[in-house]
């Protein structure tokens, strides 16, 4: 390893970021506002935060798939924002997800030592679903564009087979013949002596300048072949593509006249400058839903709330994660599609196919069963007329009132409560159901799944699920929330002030983050303390440096290191918090610590540190808003009253969310209209409105 | 019953048995539990024992045979004056209702307002119970005693009081007593999960309405499965597949199913299989039943698990057959055999539901283990690495390469993690060519390793398919059979019995080399569309013989792109060529080609 060069770089980069740092707050002085926008498959959702006093402005616009910068630039300019006074945009997208899941990236090649090509295909031996052998797999680089190279490393690194230089050559030329655009490069035990990899790289560099080539170990620097050589051929494959991307975005907001900070949400929460998009778009798939929990973390830590689940509710699935004392979960491996892992940190958000989409159906013993089979939006709810003829929980929603037929979010026209009836209606008769006690129903046996869920989840750590806050969001999250936390036995659930954009929300409050790791694989009592601490200054050094290059300014830099440790024998890991210079007995006891907390009890076995982590954070100034004063609670006028049904028809009082601010109060039943969601508080249930805007529902 | 209570109460009681699952899988000492999820936890009806519901989390393999033991154990309560709360029963006798001796059964009764309201089981794959090979795969094992130590249906609770002399003398004849201890207290303590779940239903509803929904979820599921047995057309359909060897004795076994399906009812009649083998190759009577739903769920996969899926079907197992293992016979060998059965099925029901039905999967489970003393580390190692192989094909697509056993979930070791743990190296790691079985839609292929041996390696292997070939349906043909094949000293060499070896001695510089089945196939392979032909040559999937004999296909190369060749099919002469082929089966008479016929199952 060249650590000294490294290191050395790091600090000339330094003196660079000094003079950036001093044109970043004169720019400050002048602009202040920021925008944040996601670009998901249906809707581009803006968030606009004036920095001026003024409240945030929000705004839903169709998306553009075709060229997803066009729909970003339509959303700036409907919301009537000027160029001159945004600071930074901050932006979340789903167009590295979509380019995986349409196998639209990269026509790529990739290479490997010899005997190990099919690595990337075979896996680790799986299949799709525990039941049924049906279905098959398409590797992202198919076997005649893998090649492999001779040579071969020990897992300490040593070189058993040296690398031929002449054969790479030769293997560029047939490269150059196969016309790729990308190569990943991925030879066995790289991450214990990267130096083949890099050769290998530099040969075909030297062949062909514009190939996009991507080492394993410089994505993962971690053991696991599969998974590593997976995650290198994920961001090969994304690349060139979202290096596109980042520079067409970068003219469209040019010819906007903007020419501040660009930035980008990836996966682990953190966000990345746009210059640096091509290098890290393996890190921005699902950025979109990470955001959400960011800023569903944010704003409970803000309202008091230690431990939250999140719960994202859109048309098609229910996106749940867990926060742990203001953390977000980060899962170490994701797997993207079968068979196609992503070893980067991301926040750990769990989808079940449960949505306003879902579909009711009778099954064959009679009984009643709702998703995992979606409407989709073509053709949607029966109730928007669109050809659809089987119910969803959206129909149910609406034939229980508790969405406003004649008030739908995101369409321009009613919505047809006839139809959605007599959907109902067809599968009440096989039950024995009348219409509203058949939607009823539906919505009992959907929520029952969900939190079935989010139960599972709490479990899952260890912890007791009625410890924890519900923040709801998305456009369905609100709707049914009150039946999550009443029968999880949750206490409060929090509406956060714009639930349907939270995700554009949280890419302007994030930090810049770095995560980066590198596999040790060695005993406690074979570890040299100085060899852990060179490894960790490295890995701040590479952060600090990819921070500071980026052309951000940033109010500081946090560090924060890790090992992923476990007693000798297990193939699991848990997490250590450790630093630098500390000894082999103080990890040891970090360890024992942290094991005995999630286990219930330390074993007699020796432990192992598997590998070293570093996550480093560029802050930026906070940017959400300030607590209200609440004086006397207040009771607010109610917009209208209309019979809702919970049980039974219930006249029910109905306020709009922009009239109730800080210290509002009223009791269940209740419907609150959001520009953007419906939320519903059942019977029984009291809410209320915090200090900083947020509508909180409490089971009484 | 009230269809919303109904459903909601099947969504909480499945709920129960998930939480169970999972709270094991966290809590769980040994890998096998906490990584490959090599347990079960279920919900039984009190009265007869009958699954209610069981946990989402667990393997396949104790899909029903959960629901006998507990069954058998309930039986047993009776025998000796009823349960009493806090009790909690303990086994892994085979012969009983279990798997093999590594799975451990545990089962607690549930009281409420003082009457037993439920019983709660948990099943979990101990990593070493004794015997005479450390994790238990023991291809020579002629008795269940060299598999390690036996446990009858005993109390290791009693009325809430730990059995601790028991315990102790249990984990004095385990290799591993912390772990074991853990693992065990482990499983007793999610029985206070299932308890507290079903105490927090009853004070929802009432102790009768549970009850009541607890029978019509049973009697539900029951119409439903009869509402898929409908689906099959009825009949009696027979079929037969064989095994290599018992790994004593060599000489083949037959596994011999007729199917017949009447209007609403399937029944099972293994008649004609072979008597219990000397070898470990012998299955439990309950865990083959057992195994034709786990064959039935992958064919249906939306059939709950619950009693009342089990119903509407009938065994004829044999007495004295590798179906029905009796004391003192070795099981060891019983995922070869669950393998099989799952074979069979698929080999009945694709003569009269070719649709839905796959082609045989690659068929054993061929554990390789490598055990010895790490030179560098100076500690006893055990590597286990579980065959993979390919799928069968079905109607809708090829077969998956590189899949793992349909009763299990288990993934192969990464090889980089492999290298630092056990003193081997990995020479190669590939997709192995032309071993799927040719059809319309070809069977996935299997794969190839080949491990060296750095220091003293003590190497057993314990599969099968190598004398009998996974087969393929409605005129798809045979995957390539296993192999195995050693390197010592210099010399290369096949096992005596193939697919089954116990201690080959390696020392530096020797190896061992695995090349897995591949899945058959399904369709005529003269009907597969020629672009696909010339992906799977271009790809290397098959060879450009295969592509000749086997698809009736002209393949022209037409470039070289390094080593390799690339080809294009010829529309016009492979027409030719397969009217060529297809003339010529007439004239035999043949409806298979001719190629590994010899292979193939006999079919009746």
């Amino acid at each position: 390893m060249n650590l000294p060069l490294r290191l050395a770089r790091s600090r000339a980069t330094g003196r660079l970021s000094a003079r950036s740092q001093q044109a970043w707050n004169e720019r400050a002085r002048r602009m202040s506002g920021l925008v944040g926008i996601d670009v998901g498959g249906t809707f581009t959702d803006l968030y606009h935060a004036p920095g001026d006093g003024t409240p945030p402005r929000i705004l839903k616009v169709p998306s553009t798939p075709d060229d997803p910068s066009r729909g970003l630039i339509e959303a700036l300019d409907a919301a009537g924002i000027a160029p001159d006074g945004v600071a930074a945009i901050l932006h979340g997208t789903t167009i590295a997800t979509n380019a995986v899941i349409e196998r639209r990236g990269a026509h790529m090649a990739l290479v490997t030592t010899r005997g190990f090509r099919d690595v990337l295909e075979l896996g680790r031996r799986d299949r799709p679903q525990m039941y049924g052998l049906s279905g098959n797999h398409r590797p992202l680089v198919p076997r005649d564009r893998r090649w492999e190279v001779t040579e071969r490393l020990s897992h300490k690194g040593e070189v058993l087979v040296p690398l031929d230089d002449a054969e790479v050559a030769a293997l560029a030329e047939v490269l150059k013949r196969q016309n790729v655009e990308a190569v990943a490069v991925s030879l066995l035990h790289a991450y214990a002596n990267p130096a083949h990899e890099q050769r290998v790289r530099a040969i075909l560099l030297e062949a062909c300048p514009d190939w996009h080539v991507v080492t394993s170990t410089q994505v993962v620097r971690e053991y696991y072949e599969f998974e590593r050589t997976s995650t290198a051929v994920v961001q090969g494959y994304l690349q060139p593509l979202i290096g596109r991307y980042a520079r067409r975005l970068g003219e469209r907001l040019g010819e906007w006249g903007f020419g501040a900070d660009i930035l980008v949400m990836q996966s682990n929460g953190g966000l990345v400058p746009v210059a640096q998009l091509a290098d890290r778009a393996a890190s921005i798939v699902r950025s979109g839903p990470a955001a959400g929990v960011m800023a569903a973390a944010r704003i409970a830590s803000a309202a008091g709330f230690r431990h939250v689940i999140t719960g994202d509710m859109g048309g098609t699935s229910f996106d749940v994660a867990v926060v742990l004392d203001g953390s977000p979960d980060v899962a170490e491996t994701t797997n993207l599609d079968f068979r196609m892992p992503l070893r980067v940190p991301m926040i750990d958000v769990h989808t079940i196919g449960a949505g306003g989409g879902s579909i009711a159906h009778v099954n064959r013993g009679g009984m009643l069963e709702v998703g995992p089979r979606s409407a989709g939006s073509m053709p949607g709810p029966v109730a928007y007329g669109q050809g659809g003829t089987e119910p969803t929980v959206t129909d149910a929603n609406i034939v229980l009132a508790r969405i406003n037929p004649d008030r739908p979010i995101g369409r321009g026209h009613g919505l047809q409560l006839e139809l959605a009836r007599d959907s109902m209606r067809r599968i009440g008769d096989r039950l024995g159901l009348g219409v509203e006690q058949t939607a009823e129903a539906v919505l009992a046996v959907i929520n029952q799944r969900m939190a079935g869920r989010m139960r599972l989840l709490s479990i899952e750590r260890g912890l007791d699920p009625r410890d924890f806050a519900l923040v709801a969001f998305g456009g369905a999250g609100p709707l049914h929330g009150a039946a999550l936390i009443r029968e999880v036995g949750v206490q409060t659930m929090l509406v956060p002030p714009h639930p349907g954009v939270l995700c554009a929300m949280g890419c302007v409050i994030a930090e810049l983050r770095h995560d980066l790791s590198q596999t040790l694989e060695k005993g406690l009592e074979a570890m040299d303390a100085g060899d852990v601490a060179a490894i960790l200054a490295a890995q701040a050094a590479e952060g600090r440096e990819r921070i500071l290059t980026g052309g951000i300014a940033v109010d500081g830099i946090a560090v924060e290191h890790t090992a992923d440790m476990a007693y000798r024998g297990q193939i699991h890991t848990v997490r250590v918090p450790i630093e630098p210079g500390w000894p082999a007995d103080r990890i040891g006891a970090a360890f024992r610590e942290v094991y005995g907390a999630k286990y219930g009890r330390p074993l007699d076995v020796p432990g192992r540190i598997v590998n070293l982590r570093t996550s480093v954070a560029g802050l930026r100034a906070p940017a959400t808003g300030t607590a209200a004063d609440i004086g006397e609670a207040w009771h607010p006028v109610e917009a209208a009253r209309r019979p809702v049904h919970f049980g039974g028809w219930v006249e029910t009082r109905v306020y709009d969310r922009a009239a109730l601010g800080p210290g509002a109060a009223f009791d269940g039943p209740a419907i609150v209209e959001h520009v953007d969601t419906t939320t519903v508080i059942e019977p029984g249930m009291r809410a209320r409105v915090d200090a900083w805007n947020n509508l909180l529902v409490e089971c009484a | 019953m009230d269809p919303v209570t109904l459903a909601v109460m099947r969504g909480a009681l499945e709920q129960i048995a998930d939480e169970m699952d999972l709270h094991l899988i966290h809590a769980a000492i040994s890998p096998i539990i906490s990584e490959t999820n090599d347990c079960a936890h279920g919900i039984f009806h009190p009265d007869n024992g009958e699954t209610v519901a069981q946990g989402r989390y667990g393997l396949p393999v104790f899909l029903a045979n959960m629901q006998f033991t507990t069954q058998n154990v309930l039986a047993e309560a009776r025998r000796s004056g009823g349960f009493r709360p806090g009790d909690i029963w303990m086994l892994n006798d085979p012969y009983f209702g279990g798997t093999h001796v590594q799975d451990m059964q545990l089962v607690a009764p549930v009281f409420i307002e003082g009457e037993l309201f439920a019983l709660l089981a948990s099943t979990g794959h101990l990593m070493d119970v004794g015997g005479s090979v450390p994790g238990g795969w023991a291809p020579r094992a002629e008795e269940i005693h060299q598999e390690g130590v036996l446990v009858p249906p005993i109390k290791l609770y009693d009325g809430g009081r730990l059995n601790a002399e028991v315990l102790r003398m249990f984990t004095a004849n385990v290799r591993l007593p912390e772990q074991i201890t853990g693992d065990l207290a482990a499983m007793a303590n999610v029985f206070s999960v299932g308890q507290r779940g079903l105490e927090t239903l009853v004070a929802r509803y009432d102790a009768a309405t549970v009850r009541a929904c607890m029978d019509e979820m049973i009697r539900r599921s029951e119409t439903e499965m009869k509402s898929y047995i409908r689906e099959i057309p009825k009949g009696r359909y027979v079929f037969e597949d064989h095994f290599d060897n018992d790994g004593i004795v060599d000489a083949p076994m037959t596994m011999r199913l007729a199917l017949s399906v009447s209007e609403d009812h399937l029944e099972f009649d293994f008649t004609g299989t072979s008597p219990a083998s000397r070898g470990p190759m012998n299955l439990s009577r309950n865990t083959a039943i057992s195994s034709c739903y786990v064959a039935l769920k992958h064919v249906f996969p939306e059939v709950p698990v619950n009693g009342g899926a089990f119903r509407p079907t009938e065994f004829r197992i044999p007495e004295g057959s590798i179906l029905a293992a009796e004391y003192p016979t070795a099981v060891g060998g019983y995922l070869e055999i669950v393998g099989r059965l799952i074979d069979v099925i698929f080999g009945a029901l694709a003569q009269a539901i070719p649709e839905r039905v796959p082609a045989a999967p690659f068929g054993t489970t061929g554990v390789i283990t490598a055990s010895g003393m790490h030179p560098e580390l100076r500690s006893y190692f055990v590597g286990v690495f579980p065959y993979p192989g390919g799928y069968g094909a079905t109607r809708g697509s090829d077969g998956l390469v590189h899949g793992n056993t349909p009763q299990s979930m288990a993934n192969f070791m990464s090889i980089e993690m492999s290298e630092h743990r056990f003193p081997i190296r990995f020479e190669h790691f590939s997709l192995r060519e032309d071993s799927g079985g040719p059809g319309t839609r070809r069977g996935g292929c299997g794969s190839s390793y080949r491990l060296r041996a750095l220091s003293d390696v003590t190497v057993s292997v314990l599969g099968d398919r190598v004398d009998h070939c996974p087969f393929g349906i409605a005129g798809g043909e045979s995957a390539a059979p296993n192999r195995v094949e050693f390197g010592t000293g210099g010399e290369s060499w096949i096992p005596p019995l193939r697919s089954k070896y116990e201690r080959a001695q390696l020392h530096d510089g020797d190896w061992v080399a695995a090349a897995s089945p591949g899945g058959g196939g399904y369709g005529d392979p003269l009907e597969r569309e020629i672009e696909l032909i010339e992906e799977d040559l271009n790809l290397g999937y098959i060879s450009p013989e295969t592509a000749t004999t086997r698809y009736g296909a002209v393949a022209i190369e037409i470039d070289r792109l390094g080593d390799r060749r690339v080809y294009r099919v010829d529309e016009e002469q492979t027409a030719q060529r397969r009217e060529a082929l297809r003339n010529a089966r007439e004239g035999d008479g043949a409806a298979v080609p001719a190629a590994r016929k010899d292979a193939m199952p006999h079919v009746r």
